[in-house]
């Protein structure tokens, strides 16, 4: 791992692209669709370049279901979208998710509903962490904070996808796909994962092997459903993933992610140069949730001021974290509308001035 | 004297008992592809996409790697399959709805793009598996629990042609339609299924194999009837033949 490189200046989109390339991705499928038309169009010359697959599907529902046939051979692969098209993918995501094969999405989320425009939002959070398709599948969830991350959390969908052979979903949103900073572009810090006990490549000298759902007996399916939740068990032990900031005096306690946790900071810097005493809790897993790091953090809190671009998505699991330890509000817009640091200031001051 | 047993072919399972209705003709089909697969030796570097419908079963018979698709997007499947692993044979089997209604964009997108895939695709003209529902393929006039008084163009518009709308596409390699209501006809459709897995072994691009079938449940006929239901009223909208078929110098 070579993280001493330096830093080159990178857009958000263009960082993820080349951390997929980095993470030894094969095949990308995808369709267009702003804001995160970048991605494509650098692995569309990228990817040839280095005799692996780039192939821009005809719709995202096709999109999804190229992805789920090259992960049936165990083969690293991608796709990515953004919200209304994401929908689009939605029965492909549960088929994937049913039947244990390791795929990355990158979700760069645009302000809906339905058309909306590409602004930036979170209005998203549902549709990934609740899932949109049918049935009970969970979908492992990271949402970076900024390009560095975007690198990072790249390359940790792709292990971790192959890790537990389950769909990963890096969560991003326009602002964080469309804006440049400094980041480190490092090597691939995961050693490979031996798929060989179940991926498909022609069954030599083995019985064949099926990938799929179906099951015709409830017994069977109910076996296969547990078998998942008994994954997602380990998932939930060992993957969630949470950041803080000054919350050990805290009274009041911020919880935000992705983008909005990053705003968010410059917004806590300031209140505590006016005397208040606030602090940050950014889930990074947002499935698995950090539930019972939550419910910790928040005892003794005065208030918990939760913080989305959108009209109140995540705040939900926050409140069941945070289940009475203190009391939650919401602080959201939707519509593309994203924060300044003074706007979340003020609404912090506010809240305290309520508390009174 | 040897005594000759009929055997199962190597790609299905030894223990398999086929569940298809009396007279529906999925199981032949099923055989005979896995007889082309032992007889070119290819099985070991087979992956099938499987579809949704009464192809589904084709899960519980093959001793072979086996992708379920969703339904309508086999060919998508599939091409995400060979995308990633070039050097194996892949082919989809699907029923006409699965192919050529839900699943259109993704059939004609796969072919058009010359995906070095098969799909095999059997036209019982109705939906099987959920009752006898009219497909695209159902022909005008044809009774089905959605078109009870037969299918009326004014309402219902057209049958759709697979073959004559695959062999339209230029990355279509090799396009054929067959049947399986005789055994002439089993061993023609069998040729069919050989030339079209060679075409794309050859890199040739994407093939489509269209497989008039029985559905006797559904249909309300006898095996016999249905085969001959296949000969009266298929064979004049659906004409048997090869649509399509590049050589080798085309490519």
């Amino acid at each position: 791992m070579t993280k001493t490189a330096e830093k080159v200046l990178l857009k958000g989109n263009h960082a993820i692209a080349k951390a997929a390339i980095n993470a030894g991705c094969q095949c990308y499928f995808g369709y267009p669709i702003t804001p995160q038309n970048e991605i494509g169009e650098y692995l569309s010359v990228e990817m040839p370049n280095r005799g692996r697959v780039f192939l821009q599907a005809e719709s995202e529902i096709a999109a999804i279901n190229m992805l789920l046939g090259a992960a049936a051979t165990g083969t690293r692969a991608m796709t990515s979208s953004s919200s209304l098209a994401i929908a689009l993918m939605q029965e492909g995501i549960s088929y994937i998710a049913a039947d244990n094969i390791p795929a990355v999405v990158v979700s760069v989320m645009r302000a809906g509903p339905a058309l909306g425009y590409i602004f930036p939002s979170q209005g998203d959070y549902f549709q990934t962490v609740k899932g949109g398709g049918n049935g009970d599948y969970k979908v492992l969830t990271l949402a970076p904070s900024n390009v560095q991350e975007m690198i990072d959390y790249t390359y940790k969908a792709f292990h971790l996808a192959h890790k537990y052979r389950t769909i990963v979903f890096l969560l991003a949103d326009g602002l964080l796909g469309q804006m440049m900073e400094p980041a480190v572009l490092y090597d691939y810090p995961y050693e490979d994962i031996d798929n060989s006990s179940w991926a498909l490549d022609g069954a030599k000298d083995r019985p064949g092997r099926w990938i799929g759902s179906i099951h015709r007996s409830e017994e069977v399916l109910e076996r296969k459903v547990l078998e998942l939740f008994a994954k997602y068990d380990v998932i939930k032990q060992n993957e969630v993933e949470y950041e803080t900031m000054l919350t050990d005096d805290a009274e009041i306690l911020i919880t935000a992610f992705g983008s909005v946790a990053r705003i968010a900071k410059a917004a806590i810097k300031k209140a505590r140069e006016a005397g208040i005493k606030a602090g940050l809790f950014r889930p990074i897993s947002l499935w698995p949730f950090p539930t019972e790091e939550l419910n910790k953090m928040a005892r003794g809190k005065k208030i918990v001021l939760d913080i989305e671009m959108n009209m109140g998505q995540m705040v939900e699991d926050v409140k069941i974290a945070v289940n009475g330890e203190a009391k939650v509000e919401f602080f959201g817009r939707p519509a593309g509308f994203y924060f300044t640091p003074d706007e979340i200031f003020e609404e912090i001051k506010k809240v305290m001035e309520g508390l009174k | 004297m040897e005594t000759l047993v009929f055997q199962k072919p190597k790609s299905i399972h030894k223990d398999c008992k086929v569940t298809f209705c009396p007279g529906c003709d999925h199981g032949v089909a099923i055989r005979i592809i896995a007889e082309v697969l032992d007889e070119m030796n290819i099985a070991d570097k087979t992956i099938v996409v499987s579809s949704i419908g009464c192809s589904v079963f084709l899960n519980d018979y093959y001793n072979l790697d086996i992708v379920e698709a969703p339904h309508g997007r086999a060919m998508a499947v599939a091409t995400g399959v060979k995308r990633a692993k070039p050097d194996k044979l892949v082919f989809t089997y699907q029923g006409d709805g699965d192919f050529a209604s839900i699943g259109l964009g993704e059939s004609m997108h796969a072919i058009s793009r010359g995906e070095k895939v098969t799909a095999i695709c059997i036209n019982n003209t109705n939906y099987g598996m959920t009752g006898g529902q009219m497909a695209p393929t159902t022909i005008l006039g044809q009774k089905t629990t959605t078109t009870v008084n037969g299918r009326d163009a004014e309402v219902q518009g057209y049958p759709i042609k697979i073959c004559e709308m695959a062999s339209t596409c230029e990355g279509a390699a090799f396009v054929a339609r067959c049947s399986l209501d005789s055994s002439k006809e089993i061993e023609n459709t069998k040729r069919m299924i050989r030339k079209a897995f060679e075409s794309q072994l050859a890199g040739q691009g994407a093939s489509v194999i269209e497989i008039l079938s029985t559905c006797p449940t559904n249909w309300k006929l006898s095996p016999q009837e249905s085969h001959e239901r296949i000969r009266k009223e298929l064979y004049p909208v659906f004409p048997l033949g090869i649509y399509k078929e590049k050589t080798s110098k085309q490519v």
